[in-house]
């Protein structure tokens, strides 16, 4: 009989309309690299709260060290040692590492902390396993890879011998991304057993065992990574043979649409440094640019400005001819600049709001939709809400009068899209206007935009993705700590190449 | 000018455990707006006890105690209120907090007047004599009388700072109030630390006023309320960053303003300036507005606060 | 097939049925209250308090009394659309009481002091609580000053303010301002016949006055484009400010209007010479906290917000009627603390109605796909043989 750590036999779990989970198995030797990959969609998450008690599953058992477990809740999880690296850090901002570390299971005399004997024991871990930190460092004051391996040791401080990773690399940097190659591969040769959830194929293909797949709530397989290609698992995951380029011609740029002269943002989080720093480039009719860099360094700051959401420090922007420096959100929107934003839920929509009034909310103002004593034209609005919903093939339960908050995210992100591209802007810009949805939607957004450009329109789109700069750029600049530090031409360069300017190891 | 002293201080001694009590449920991620309402009561069960308990005069441990564990009771009791609707039933935090504190007024009224009316038909006031049994924990310093409570405040602040930042149960309480999210996945129970925090709120906004009514006269009036002393209370702190030892400060500040509005007529330069009275009494609430219009654009505030905690959400 | 229990599912059905679930609990914990303190009148207590003018002997005395809990209906309703209206946009203004003071404050002033007519006295009260209002709301704008702490402070101020300036209007003996049809006539409010109508002098156009504002708020919050602002910035301040409105002018405006109709109510009230300031108050009036009670009772519809308002104060004005030798009228008080207390469950209420369809829906769909799932069985095993 095999020796597994952990194993989920023939899970199934429903929701009302759909099946998260069809009958999925997985199971993970002891002291192995196990990868677990899927598209978003796939019931990654579902199948790991099933393993930490938030779901109970219809079907299916859990067994750890070959005998059935039940997981009520996470507690039940901690006890059987497992832990986990959530893809959002579970930690308290306003709290030291050590306090993080040592948070629900404090070492104390009569309800008093002793923290110099837990002090000792993460410095001893951090130095057997290589994770640098500073225990008395606050969290919000160190970088995400330090805060990464807070949570490390969080689980290692606990004694956990089963470690998850939820899609750990998506914040790092290449560089921290191969130190954390290095640092999973000593956890497993100590003996500890990693489940690395991802979708990324080229970290799985250097660090996993073994890989299983699961598409659409189903599960597809599991395969030893020695046997495998890059190619076999990318089909595994969607079921296809999978296109990354999106077809589309060169472009042609024409004249300045937006030009950005030396802007400087202020940062929220830190007091004394900018989030954007003296930074100038152009983007012209018919082409695409793309911002490309790692989370954080300026790309949302950058973004704010040119919309108007954050004021500018110092610099100028010229939109059409026209300085727009002070001009107010409203007008640059009218002028032809449309913005489809990073947080759809922050800023993208008004949650409570119905569909169909979500969808005039850049323009319920004009004439079409407010009648000059300023009521609301409502049978207008519902019905150029029906021609978007139907031309973007936005689905909801109830139509134009379904609640925001009521549908899916890939369609909320769908009704943001049809809305801003059918205003018609002359600028466009998109801040990872793909994330979170699945294939389909992937390609039919980045075909809009495609479109869009070929109309003689201006783009200016903002990813964390490799593959869709890569893919659907025209020219690319990297963004780090704030500036520009190269400007790309994606038919010439790599990734790798691209790696190393957005980890501030080259600059132009 | 002991008199100023005294006044402030017992203001101050009000205020700081008030917000003391604000501070600890918000640090565990519940606004208590109801802490006006948890003082009434609070008042109501201290002053019962000094009503009813048998008391010679003197100096008496006995009903010094008594009252305070009956002031702490009725505010943990009544906190329980707040804490089942705001965290077990989600419910609008502002919404329920306002009810207490209308709740409050009128629950308080309602029993005293029926119990004025029992023992006496003709009786129809909401009044509290307890004249005598004040003196059982006030002592006189020369000419200033030192109410005990201020001792209570001074005790219950030190141990309010060290429950926060010396204890297991103050990191866990902090980790609710600033990443519930955090807290749950390890192993935390959110549900119990708000309440926790909530009824400690109540505890010490019990305390707080007990001695606000305690500060003055030797009856009190129900019907009044605490003259929106719950809500100054919030704004100590707010002006003390969520922070003991910071509210302390704020509340020997905000004291003085209140404590200028009773003694003011002692001062021979305030009177001959002929300001009236209702400019005096207007004072505390002034500069609370003017305070937290400096010192609410960067808050301090917990994170999570006012945020019902859901366990389905990751 | 999904569309059972369509009635069940509008929202506005649902907001009804809470609120006469609430109605009913505060009732019941205050028949419990009564209990308690006297078990004996309890039950006629209560009905007494429910009764309210039905308690008087006459149909002229009835109607006149009925005339009379009008008349107080006018400025709670007043000041339940101040609640509503800024709740919808995202602000609790609790801050009503004060601009309510304000209002008197103004209208009894310009009135005796001044001698302005009505309409100018009624106009200066709403611009002093509006004026409050703005400045509430340019504190939330641009200080991030939490509205119900300033709110509370406001009331406070307003209120010795009010104290203070009324001292002019005051009557030379005792602590009440003077009554303005004795002294200063042309500052009451015109009754158009309907004095006659309900046989009280005290009935005004201060009623009809009250609900048009009402249908206009209602207008203007659910058929206008400042609605269509106002309402996506009190959701979503963010989404706003995104997509171009003026989301620190719609915080005051809100305020602003806000502010003017708690004012408005206490004008009106004041104006039509029913009751007198006393100018040693030393609390803040009610009305502004009852007004919460209104608006949230009324499912934060204006419209809703009429009929809350009549029943808070039918339930106030019938505390009068309990028998006071053994209880007080604050039990009407009491009965709508609890009543705005469940208010806030009302969220919770409503999931609880609708997981209860859900459930049902899933359990009719679940019997459906267990029936197709039998019925593919049967024929898979068909194919087999």
């Amino acid at each position: 009989m095999e020796n597994y750590a952990i194993e989920m036999l023939n899970i199934t779990k429903r929701f009302p309309g759909i099946i998260a989970n069809d009958n999925i198995t997985l199971q993970l030797r002891k002291g192995e690299i196990h990868a677990l990959l899927g598209e978003n969609g796939a019931g990654k998450s579902t199948l790991m709260s099933v393993l930490f008690g938030l779901y109970q599953p219809e079907e299916g058992v859990i067994k750890k060290d070959g005998k059935v477990v039940k997981i009520n809740d996470p507690n039940d999880a901690n006890r059987l040692g497992i832990g986990m690296v959530h893809q959002h850090f579970k930690l308290v901002e306003c709290f030291s590492v050590l306090d993080n570390i040592i948070l629900g299971v404090e070492p104390n005399t009569a309800g008093f902390l002793q923290k110099k004997e837990a002090r000792e024991k993460v410095v001893a871990l951090s130095e057997k396993y290589g994770l640098q930190v500073d225990p008395d460092a606050v969290i919000e004051d160190i970088t995400v890879g330090m805060q990464q391996r807070t949570e490390i040791l969080k689980m290692l401080y606990r004694e956990n011998e089963i470690l998850i990773f939820d899609e750990p690399t998506a914040v790092l940097t290449p560089q921290e991304i191969e130190e954390l190659m290095q640092i999973m591969k000593g956890l497993a040769k100590e003996g500890k057993s990693i489940l690395f959830i991802s979708h990324k194929l080229n970290e799985i293909m250097e660090v996993a065992d073994r890989c299983t797949v699961l598409r659409k709530g189903k599960y597809i397989g599991t395969v030893e990574i020695a046997g495998t290609t890059k190619e076999e698992l990318s089909r595994m995951m969607v079921g296809r043979d999978v296109e990354f380029v999106v077809p589309k011609d060169p472009a042609k740029p024409t004249d300045v649409v937006l030009d950005v002269q030396g802007i400087t943002v202020a940062s929220k989080s830190h007091k004394h440094k900018n989030a954007v720093n003296n930074v100038s480039f152009q983007v012209r009719k018919g082409e695409i640019v793309c911002i490309a860099g790692i989370d954080g360094n300026g790309q949302t700051e950058l973004v704010y400005g040119i919309s108007g959401l954050e004021p500018l420090k110092g610099g100028r922007i010229e939109f059409l001819g026209q300085d727009i420096t002070k001009m107010p959100i409203r007008k640059r929107s009218t002028m032809g600049m449309s913005h489809i934003p990073e947080d759809r839920h922050k800023h993208g929509l008004v949650l409570d709001y119905t569909l169909e009034n979500n969808i005039v909310l850049q323009r319920y103002f004009e004439p079409e939709f407010t009648n000059a004593a300023g009521f609301l034209r409502k049978d207008n609005i519902r019905k150029y809400a029906e021609r978007l919903i139907d031309e973007y093939d936005v689905r909801s339960g109830q139509g134009p009068i379904t609640p925001a908050r009521a549908m899916s995210g890939g369609n909320q992100q769908k009704a943001i899209i049809a809305r801003e591209i059918d205003k018609d802007p002359k600028l466009l810009i998109a801040v990872q206007p793909t994330r979170g949805l699945d294939v389909g939607a992937i390609e039919f957004i980045h075909k809009q935009i495609v479109k869009h450009r070929d109309a003689g329109n201006a783009v200016l789109l903002v990813s964390l993705e490799l593959e869709e700069v890569m893919s659907l750029s025209d020219r690319i600049l990297v963004m780090y700590e704030g500036e520009i530090v190269g400007e790309l031409d994606p038919k010439k360069t790599t990734v790798e190449e691209m790696g190393l300017y957005m980890a501030g190891a080259k600059r132009q | 000018m002991i008199l100023l002293l005294q006044y402030t201080l017992i203001f101050a001694s009000v205020l700081l455990l008030v917000a003391l009590g604000g501070c600890v449920s918000e640090h565990s991620g519940v606004i208590n707006l109801g802490l006006e309402g948890i003082m009434v009561m609070g008042a109501l069960g201290g002053a019962l006890v000094m009503k009813f308990l048998p008391y010679d005069g003197g100096a008496g441990f006995g009903m010094f105690i008594c009252v305070l564990l009956a002031a702490m009771l009725i505010g943990v009791l009544y906190s329980s209120l707040l804490a089942v609707a705001c965290i077990n039933l989600k419910a609008d935090q502002t919404i329920v907090g306002t009810a207490l504190n209308m709740l409050a007024t009128a629950l308080a009224t309602v029993f005293v007047k029926s119990m004025n009316t029992a023992m006496n038909p003709n009786d129809h006031s909401s009044e509290i004599f307890y004249g005598k049994a004040k003196e059982a924990f006030v002592s006189k310093l020369g000419n200033f009388e030192l109410n005990w409570f201020m001792i209570v405040a001074v005790i219950l602040l030190v141990i309010v700072y060290v429950m926060l930042y010396k204890t297991k149960f103050g990191l866990r309480l902090r980790a609710c109030g600033e990443h519930p999210q955090a807290a749950a996945s390890v192993g935390i129970s959110v549900f119990k630390m708000r309440w926790a925090g909530v009824l400690l709120s109540g505890l010490l906004g019990g305390v707080g006023g007990i001695t606000y009514i305690t500060a003055g006269a030797s009856t009190w009036k129900f019907e009044n309320g605490v003259a929106g002393f719950g809500f100054l209370a919030l704004a100590v702190m707010i002006f003390g960053a969520w922070h003991p030892f910071k509210i302390a400060g704020a509340a020997l500040l905000f004291g003085l303003f209140r404590a200028l509005g009773n003694v003011y007529g002692a001062f021979d330069f305030l009177k001959s300036m002929n300001i009236p009275s209702a400019i005096y009494n207007m004072l505390p609430y002034i500069v609370c507005l003017i305070v937290l219009t400096f010192t609410s654009k960067n808050s301090k505030a917990p994170k999570a606060e006012g945020i019902p905690y859901d366990k389905g959400m990751r | 097939m999904n569309k059972k229990n369509p009635l069940l599912r509008n929202n506005g059905v649902q907001t009804f049925i809470t609120s006469i679930i609430c109605i009913i609990l505060g009732l019941i914990v205050g028949f419990a209250a009564l209990w308690i303190i006297n078990a004996d009148g309890a039950g006629q207590a209560i009905l007494g308090v429910i009764k309210n003018f039905f308690n008087k002997p006459t149909s002229a005395t009835r109607l006149q009394y009925f005339g009379q809990t009008l008349v107080k209906t006018a400025p709670l309703l007043l000041c339940s659309l101040s609640v509503l209206f800024a709740y919808k946009v995202g602000l609790f203004n609790i801050g009503v009481a004060g601009q309510y003071c304000l209002g008197v404050m103004m209208a009894i002033y310009s009135g005796y002091v001044w001698k302005l007519p009505w309409w100018a006295c009624l106009l200066l009260g709403i611009i002093a609580g509006a004026a409050s209002g703005a400045l509430c709301g340019l504190l939330k704008a641009y200080f991030n000053v939490n509205v119900v702490i300033s709110g509370i402070m406001l009331n406070w101020i307003s209120l010795y303010g009010t104290n203070l300036l009324l001292q002019a209007a005051k009557e030379k003996t005792g602590k009440d301002t003077v009554r303005l049809l004795s002294k200063a006539k042309q500052a009451v409010l015109p009754s158009l016949g309907l004095d006659k109508l309900f046989g009280d002098k005290y009935v005004t156009i201060a009623i009809p006055l009250a609900i048009i504002m009402a249908v206009l708020i209602w207008i203007l919050l659910d058929k206008t484009k400042l609605g269509f602002e106002l309402k996506a910035t009190g959701n979503n301040v963010n989404a706003a400010k995104y997509c171009g409105m003026k989301e620190n002018r719609n915080i005051i405006l809100t305020m602003v209007i806000g502010g003017g109709l708690a004012a408005m109510g206490g004008a009106l009230y004041y104006l039509s010479d029913y009751t007198q300031w006393n100018v040693n108050a030393s609390s803040v009036p009610g009305m502004g906290f009852n007004g919460i009670a209104a608006a949230f009772l009324g499912g934060l519809n204006p419209l809703g917000a009429i009929f809350s308002s009549y029943f808070i104060t039918h339930i106030t004005d019938g505390g009068a009627y309990v028998d006071l030798s053994h209880y007080c009228a604050q039990i009407a008080d009491l009965i709508s603390a609890v009543i705005i207390y469940l208010c806030g469950f009302v969220l919770f209420f409503k999931t609880l109605i609708n997981n209860r369809l859900r459930k049902a829906e899933e359990r009719f769909t679940a019997k459906e796909r267990d029936a197709v799932k039998a019925a593919e069985v049967k024929s898979e095993g068909g194919n087999q043989k």
